[in-house]
């Protein structure tokens, strides 16, 4: 019952740090007027114990005990500016994300970097599904922590708005930031179990793409490097004083496959994107071509991997209405 | 896990320390082998222990507590708790939280040290202390990887003495309050040195070898004379033939007449766990709520209140006075009583004296000449004393401290029917030019006795005086020294540089005990006058207010000072002004954009600055891009070239 509360009102101060704030660019610097301080559980113990040491001290007029009770009340002020210091001007940029399959958790990478002079200690980025641990941040530095979101649906998932954080020095203090980047993630459709066939559907044999794959056909000369073949060298071009020249060969035989979400009629539309995306990922772990028509994109058969992130994450971002309409 | 545990058990360990005089063993047994049982724990991968058994410990621990010391209110008690209970937090130990509790318990027991002891060298100990406690605290919360204890150490170092100005502003500024406001039994302190309740024979000799500092007195004007020195202590005059004792009952009070010269002076004591407040011969005024004087002359603290920590009191007295009210009958019969068939023969003596000399004054005069020309010696160690002492002593050992003389002399009065008395305390003190203070150890302790004399009221007569009068004009060193016998320690303290050093010793503590022990509202209302404030309340919560703010202001500042960016080079810094330029005139480079595609893409749509900024692009790519062989030289002129274009160039 408490937890729930304290979630939900958790939540709420998220949202309302959002309006304040609004979205942060990247990178952002933290400035000192965004940063929130509150002392932790032991900070309130801690100031609780200070206060039965100076009722002590004064009760006893015993001037030592109440010396080492301010000494020590300063040194508590002094780690709460430490806290604050330990988050204020610290750099934070958005680093790389890989895009996932639905029901696989996006991991968000942000770069927490350290332009000051000192070391900045404890840095703490967590969000609603957890935290990374504690690093230390060198003067001059680089971090990057990994956040985890689950990724439930295709689509584009945003980082929603997560946290960074300290405890440096003692524990007494926890200060804090809420940050809201723009940080999107692709999330492919998941793919559906194998169990229909790839459509029969072939459009093109032989067709050469691939610049980079196969020998199949001549595709032109180029100046020769070092360690190329000498078979391949072009002699006549060579006696027709044009220099030393390689024939360049590229292509296979391949036999390209058009996915064609009309051909799957009878399914919904997130149960088509699971199939097409199957296909896809069979085709491409199987090396061959292939080609995307959805309606409104139509994407021409090809190879690799670049070929393949294009295919799925139109898969990922297909908007039915907005193609019908 | 396990460094972390043994550096968080020897923070315990040092702040514990302090307390071993008077915590009783068993606890710190106890404490210990909690201690040495987690480690061991850690160690060899033992399981922990239950947790019913862990409670069941920390509940029989309690109840010891509580039956060793009947209480668990008060210093003694709530140290012995503090210990316990935190060695058996140590059992349970687990978590960062765990041991943060075991650093916050150390403070605290750092903490208690000093209700018992605040001398100067104790401060230090407790700061370095305090230090190492809170670098352990710093690196227990240390979960990324350990930090090393140098850069802890460091960085809580710099804490420590940032933190430094505000605690002493608090300090200073902060209202002392008066009196204590939750009373408590007040810590008993080792076994100190000093006057007791009673006298025997040998009590004071006893005393006399310890060079202890029983207390301290300062004048407002002109020192009494050596001989007037008088510290009136506990009163004595129950007699049992051979000790001395205070009586149970109270006395009447009578009116004390004094005459000049009056001394005003402050009376610092030592803790000695009893009551009693010496103050020259006879105080006339006295702080009414912290003292009273009783009918016998002497001055004594609240009885709830012994001085058990360094007390000071403002006096007054006079060592010229007349009681001018006749002697109540019960003080007369109680200050004539002998013991039933004790000392016969000086009883018998004392009455054949007194037919003898016709008054009383006659008799006094007599007995004291008696003292000074027969074979009667003063001396440190006198032989033991048969059960009737003061036959003894007169008739057969005739050696004596102070206390044999008095008692003596007290017998021989009451015995020829004069009121008389026992009055123990000190005698003499040491001047320190240092500090101004009159030193009073407990080597000048001493005896003698009161009497009454019809018209004249109480008056001192000092036996001893009779026998050494060194030991009144120039203390017990010279009194013995003229009998051959020496105070353990005397070589040392006759050596000049010794006598020096200790002098100088006593006043930086004296400073010490005034301006810190002893800091309160008089030094706070003459600090807050050298700034030309009246120092009420209202002035100090300003001033408190102020340090604060203050504080705050400059730690954010030395902060944001400490954590500014680094700087730049200043070939980047030079290329940015560009770059900020350009972009005020609409024309920002794309993140993407090196120098050249930048600055053609300037240039297409500003021709006009071509030669500037071509000029400026070669240089700028030449500075950063080319080879390092240029030397400084040549590169610092093309930098100032640079800098010259960038300058040129007109937003």
């Amino acid at each position: 019952m408490l937890s729930r509360l304290l979630a939900a009102l958790r939540r709420r101060t998220r949202k309302w740090a959002r309006k304040r704030h609004g979205i942060d660019p990247d990178p952002t610097t933290l400035s000192p007027r965004r940063i929130y301080i509150v002392p932790s559980a032991l900070g309130i113990a801690f100031a609780l114990m200070l206060f039965a040491m100076f009722l002590g001290a004064m009760n006893y007029a015993n001037n030592l005990a109440l010396g080492l009770t301010f000494m020590l009340g300063a040194l508590t002020l002094t780690a709460m500016h430490y806290c604050h210091r330990n988050l204020a001007g610290l750099q934070i940029r958005s680093a790389s994300n890989e895009p996932v399959f639905a029901g696989q958790t996006a991991r968000f990478g942000l770069a927490l970097e350290n332009g000051a002079k000192l070391a900045r200690h404890e840095l703490v980025i967590a969000n609603e599904h957890g935290d990374a641990t504690p690093v230390r941040v060198e003067s001059g530095g680089r971090v990057v922590l990994q956040l985890d979101v689950p990724a439930p649906q295709r689509g584009l998932l945003m980082l929603d708005s997560f946290e960074v954080s300290t405890r440096h020095p003692f524990g007494l203090f926890r200060a804090w930031v809420y940050l809201n980047m723009d940080l999107r993630c692709v999330v492919y459709p998941k793919p559906s179990p194998r169990d229909l066939p790839p459509p029969p559907q072939e459009t093109d044999t032989g067709g050469a793409q691939d610049t980079t794959r196969g020998d199949e056909d001549f595709a032109g000369l180029r100046a020769f490097h070092p360690g190329d073949s000498p078979r391949r060298i072009a002699w006549k071009a060579y006696a027709r004083e044009q220099g030393l020249q390689v024939k360049v060969y590229a292509g296979t035989a391949v036999t390209s496959h058009s996915f064609d979400w009309e051909s799957l009629s009878g399914l919904g539309t997130e149960a088509r994107l699971s199939q097409l995306c199957r296909w896809v990922e069979d085709a491409y772990a199987a090396g061959r071509a292939f080609g995307l028509r959805l309606p409104g994109v139509e994407i021409a058969p090809n190879v690799g991997p670049g070929h393949r992130q294009r295919c799925l994450t139109a898969l990922a971002l297909f908007d039915e209405r907005a193609a019908r309409g | 896990m396990l460094q972390r545990l043994v550096w968080v058990t020897g923070g315990l360990g040092l702040s514990v320390l302090p307390h071993i005089a008077h915590i009783r063993p068993w606890i710190l047994l106890l404490a210990a082998a909690a201690a040495g049982l987690r480690i061991a724990m850690e160690v060899k991968h033992w399981p922990m222990l239950q947790k019913w058994l862990r409670s069941l410990l920390a509940f029989v621990a309690l109840l010891a507590v509580l039956l060793d010391y009947r209480t668990l209110n008060g210093i003694d008690a709530g140290t012995a708790l503090l210990v316990l209970m935190a060695g058996m937090k140590l059992l349970e130990t687990r978590t960062v939280r765990d041991l943060t509790v075991i650093v916050f318990l150390s403070y605290f027991a750092l903490f208690a040290a000093f209700l018992y002891d605040q001398s100067m060298l104790a401060l230090p100990y407790m700061l370095v202390t305090a230090w190492l406690l809170t670098v352990t605290l710093m690196r227990i919360h240390q979960t990324t990887s350990a930090m090393p204890v140098r850069e802890a150490a460091w960085i809580t170092g710099k804490m420590f003495l940032q933190s430094l100005p505000l605690a002493v502003l608090l300090f200073m500024l902060f209202p002392r309050l008066p009196g204590q406001f939750w009373a408590v039994t007040a810590a008993r302190g080792a076994a100190t040195t000093g006057l007791s309740d009673e006298m025997s024979p040998g009590d004071v000799s006893e005393l006399s070898v310890s060079s202890a500092l029983a207390f301290r007195a300062k004048f407002a004007g002109p020192l009494p004379a050596p001989a007037q020195r008088y510290w009136r202590g506990p009163v004595l005059h129950d007699f049992d033939g051979r000790t001395w004792r205070q009586p149970r009952t109270l006395f009447v009070p009578q009116q004390v007449a004094a005459s000049a010269p009056i001394y005003d002076y402050k009376v610092m004591l030592e803790p000695h766990q009893r009551r009693w407040i010496f103050a020259l011969d006879v105080p006339t005024r006295w702080p009414g709520q912290r003292a009273i004087r009783t009918s016998d002359l002497q001055l004594l603290s609240p009885r709830e209140q012994p001085i058990s920590t360094l007390t000071s009191f403002e006096l007054q007295s006079a060592t010229a006075y007349t009681v001018q009210s006749p002697l109540p009958e019960v003080m007369r019969r109680a200050d004539l009583r002998l013991p039933q068939g004790r000392n016969a023969r000086s009883i018998a003596l004392a009455r054949e004296m007194r037919g003898q000399a016709g008054s009383d004054q006659a008799f006094i005069a007599a007995v004291l000449a008696k003292f000074r020309n027969e074979q009667y010696f003063y001396t440190l160690e006198p032989p033991r004393l048969q059960l009737d002492s003061v036959d003894d002593f007169l008739f057969n050992t005739r050696r004596g401290f102070c206390e044999h003389f008095a008692s003596a002399f007290t017998v021989l009065a009451r015995a020829a029917g004069i009121p008389a008395r026992v009055v123990t305390g000190y005698q003499g003190g040491e001047y320190n030019p240092l500090s101004g203070y009159l030193l009073i150890r407990q080597s000048d302790a001493h005896a003698w006795s009161e009497v009454w004399l019809e018209g004249r009221g109480w008056v001192r007569v000092d036996p001893t005086a009779a026998v050494a009068p060194e030991r009144i004009e120039r203390g017990l060193a010279a009194a013995l020294a003229d009998g051959g016998e020496s105070l353990p320690g005397s070589y040392l303290r006759q050596s000049a540089l010794f006598n020096r050093l200790q002098l100088a010793w006593d006043a930086a503590n004296t400073f010490w005990n005034n301006q810190v022990v002893g800091f309160g509202e008089s030094q706070q209302r003459w600090l807050l006058e050298q700034f030309n404030l009246d120092g009420d309340g209202q002035e100090l919560g300003i001033a408190l207010a102020l340090s604060l703010i203050g504080f705050f202001a400059a730690m954010s500042a030395y902060l944001a000072w400490r954590f500014r960016p680094r700087a730049r080079d200043p070939l980047a810094q030079i290329y940015d002004q560009l770059c900020r330029k350009l972009a005020r005139r609409g024309l920002p480079r794309a993140a993407h954009e090196g120098p050249n595609d930048y600055v053609a893409r300037v240039l297409q749509s500003r021709p006009d600055l071509a030669p500037l900024l071509v000029e400026a692009r070669n240089l700028y790519v030449a500075l950063r891009y080319g080879p390092r062989s240029w030397g400084p030289l040549l590169g610092r002129s093309e930098l100032s070239r640079l800098k010259f274009l960038v300058n040129q160039l007109k937003v």
